[in-house]
């Protein structure tokens, strides 16, 4: 039998386990969490927005016409019935300063929806003090939003954590439940071994993580408006999602080595996970060469759409959070995988190594 | 290319603690028994010859291969562990069969000998069974059929009659003696001498990490059979057993076991012993267990070293 058919064996009959293990059921729940966050924000727009355009529907004059200083009934005159119209009046109370007298007797609330945006007014002792129109679904934040939940929930802890269950137990959950020694006495290397594993929870990993990621991406889109979407799909979409479900993959390949390698070298899985995470995190801090030895790095290099950052963040927080540098796409595919077969060459000599003495275990 | 399996000074620690030291052994084909008592080494050296741990010195050959290339040694070898596990959720035949896949066996081919394996052993009833719920004998006996399935030049068994009612025992032995007879290795471990004496062709006593003698069993057979053997039976008829034991010649003493655990009896003659218990078992009687209690091999070995000497 040739090792690639090896391989191909060991990963097939690991597959079901690392697929069907109650072990990493969790995986799942990190996988879809994303997806299920914007397919329930799409939904829940698009039911607010039938619900409201049954009540009234504005036109976009009538709303364009409502200006500061209005009263609420010149504004009810012109745009008609508001979809919410809430009013509160001020209780007087007995400690109440100096300053009582200013502040208004009345405050009304009204909203107005033409299809597309809302338009929220603030009414004081009757006078037009506040107009604040927004799209209920605006496509671009959404792509930023979706970004930022990609990078610092989907890479940084998801995918991170996902791995760590999936691969950590390839060995370490095998020499908890005292079974490696099955893989030991088949008449296969360690290394063929190793890889036939690392290749059964990559295929899972990145089955379950790529998914999640084009689910989510589905989930964001979809719900937007269908002119945008087409021409989305017609232009930068493809390759958006592509970059996406790209970047997840490969951080499967790059933190499932790391803690394949870690279930091999080390019996508490806790300590690489928070050596790494803080590996991890530090990363914009440390000088080039070092942050080349991050797989983040490589992944947020792959991004297609960067994280924009408040300007009123603090410096130490953007460093912690922002690419520090981007590799170029092409540098930043072969940094991970160069980095990957290192630590799997670390991994296999380790492997060679390793003993079944399940007594200090 | 070598037929023996040879320890070259091979020592092993677990840290501070001494698995075994120095140890020199030409191990022919045939059946080789590993006797001592708990913690003496007797697994440490099955795994040394099994690459599941490696030594920190000396050099180990298995027919000229070492314990370093798995990918080797496992063709023409089978092990039948003392580790329960295996791979999780497995069935028995699922157990057997998956070994034989990373043989390298086609799925038709692996499932064939799989099927023939457990039928060996007498498992075939429960084979779809999950390997979980399987009592301790049946353990032993699927982890035998994997150790078989490929039909192994080396076969290596850690405590391998642990549990087994006395009919299973028979077969088991049967199976030993077929597989030592024709030119291979049969390595198997016991705490107890006399339960291996029978159908040993060497014997390799080891105590504390050390091997202690190391021979042909049948020049001291005659000896040990002059030295009373006290067994445990595990049977809910108690009394009808206790009372055909007693028309037995070669038993010595029956008595009732502490805790209403069966019987513990005492005979000068383990061969006649076991016919006697078979006739039982096969006359409809339930006999549940039989588990050598003589554990102190310590006084056997001195009992078979010193007299020697």
């Amino acid at each position: 039998m040739k090792p690639g058919q090896q391989i191909w064996t060991i990963a097939r009959l690991e597959l079901g386990r690392v697929f069907f293990s109650r072990r990493s059921f969790w995986v799942y729940l990190l996988a879809l969490f994303p997806s299920v966050i914007f397919l329930g924000h799409g939904l829940q727009t698009r039911i607010q927005a039938r619900s409201w355009s049954s009540q009234q529907l504005t036109s976009i004059e009538a709303i364009n016409k409502i200006q500061s200083g209005m009263t609420d009934e010149q504004v009810l005159q012109l745009a008609g019935k508001p979809v919410n119209d809430n009013t509160r009046k001020r209780r007087i109370r007995r400690d109440e300063g100096p300053d009582a007298e200013k502040q208004p007797e009345v405050r009304r609330y009204m909203m107005y929806f033409d299809g597309k945006r809302r338009v929220d007014l603030r009414f004081e002792d009757g006078k037009l003090v506040s107009r604040n129109i927004r799209d209920i679904l605006n496509f671009e934040e959404d792509r930023k939003v979706y970004a930022g939940m990609f990078q610092f929930f989907y890479l940084r802890l998801g995918i991170f954590f996902g791995c760590l269950g999936i691969f950590i137990n390839l060995f370490r959950g095998e020499m908890l439940d005292r079974s490696l020694h099955f893989w030991f006495l088949a008449p296969v290397k360690r290394e063929v071994l190793l890889l036939g594993k690392y290749l059964a929870g990559l295929i899972a990993a990145a089955l379950i993580f790529g998914t999640g990621a084009l689910l989510s991406f589905l989930a964001m889109v979809l719900p937007q408006d269908a002119g945008e979407v087409q021409t989305f799909w017609q232009t930068i979409g493809p390759e958006h999602a592509f970059w996406y479900v790209a970047a997840a993959v490969l951080g499967c390949v790059g933190y499932g080595s790391i803690f394949l390698a870690a279930g091999l070298l080390l019996r508490n899985p806790i300590i690489p996970a928070i050596v790494m995470l803080l590996w991890e995190s530090i990363n914009g801090f440390l000088p080039d060469i070092m942050q080349k030895l991050s797989v983040l790095h490589y992944l947020q290099s792959l991004c297609p759409v960067p994280v924009p950052l408040p300007t009123d963040m603090p410096a130490v927080m953007k460093l912690l959070l922002a690419p520090a540098a981007p590799s170029s796409v092409p540098l930043a595919v072969l940094g991970l995988l160069g980095l990957t077969v290192l630590v799997l060459f670390a991994a296999m000599q380790a492997a060679r190594r390793l003993e079944i003495n399940y007594g200090t275990e | 290319m070598s037929t023996e399996i040879v320890f070259d000074n091979v020592s092993k620690f677990y840290g501070d603690v001494l698995g075994v030291n120095r140890v020199d052994l030409h191990i022919p084909p045939g059946i080789t028994s590993l006797v001592g008592p708990n913690g003496s080494g007797k697994t440490t050296l099955m795994n040394l010859m099994t690459g599941l741990v490696h030594p920190n010195s000396g050099v180990i050959q298995v027919r000229g291969i070492s314990p370093f290339a798995p990918e080797k040694l496992m063709k023409i070898m089978g092990y039948a562990t003392q580790y329960d596990a295996g791979p999780r959720g497995a069935t028995g035949f699922e157990f057997v069969s998956t070994s034989l896949l990373l043989h390298g066996f086609s799925k038709a081919d692996a499932e064939r000998r799989a099927w023939q394996a457990i039928e060996r052993v007498g498992l075939t009833a429960a084979a779809k069974r999950k390997v979980a719920g399987y009592s301790k004998g049946m353990r032993q006996r699927i982890r035998l059929a994997q150790a078989i399935a490929h039909d192994p030049q080396v076969l290596i068994l850690d405590e391998p009659l642990n549990g087994l009612d006395p009919l299973v025992r028979a077969e088991t032995i049967a199976l030993f003696r077929d597989y030592g007879a024709n030119g291979r290795h049969v390595v198997l471990s016991s705490h107890v001498l006399q339960e291996v004496d029978v159908f040993s062709d060497q014997v390799i006593l080891i105590a504390n990490g050390m091997i202690v003698a190391e021979g042909q069993i049948k020049s001291v057979r005659d000896e040990i059979h002059e030295h009373p053997s006290q067994f445990l039976l595990h049977c809910k008829d108690a009394s009808r057993v206790a009372s055909l034991l007693f028309a037995e010649a070669h038993i010595s003493e029956i008595k009732l076991a502490p805790e209403g655990q069966g019987l513990l009896v005492l005979t000068r003659n383990r061969e006649a012993f076991s016919a006697a218990l078979e006739r039982i078992a096969l006359s409809g009687i339930d006999i549940d267990g039989v588990i050598p209690t003589d554990e102190n091999v310590d006084a056997l070995y001195e009992y078979l070293i010193g007299g020697g000497r």
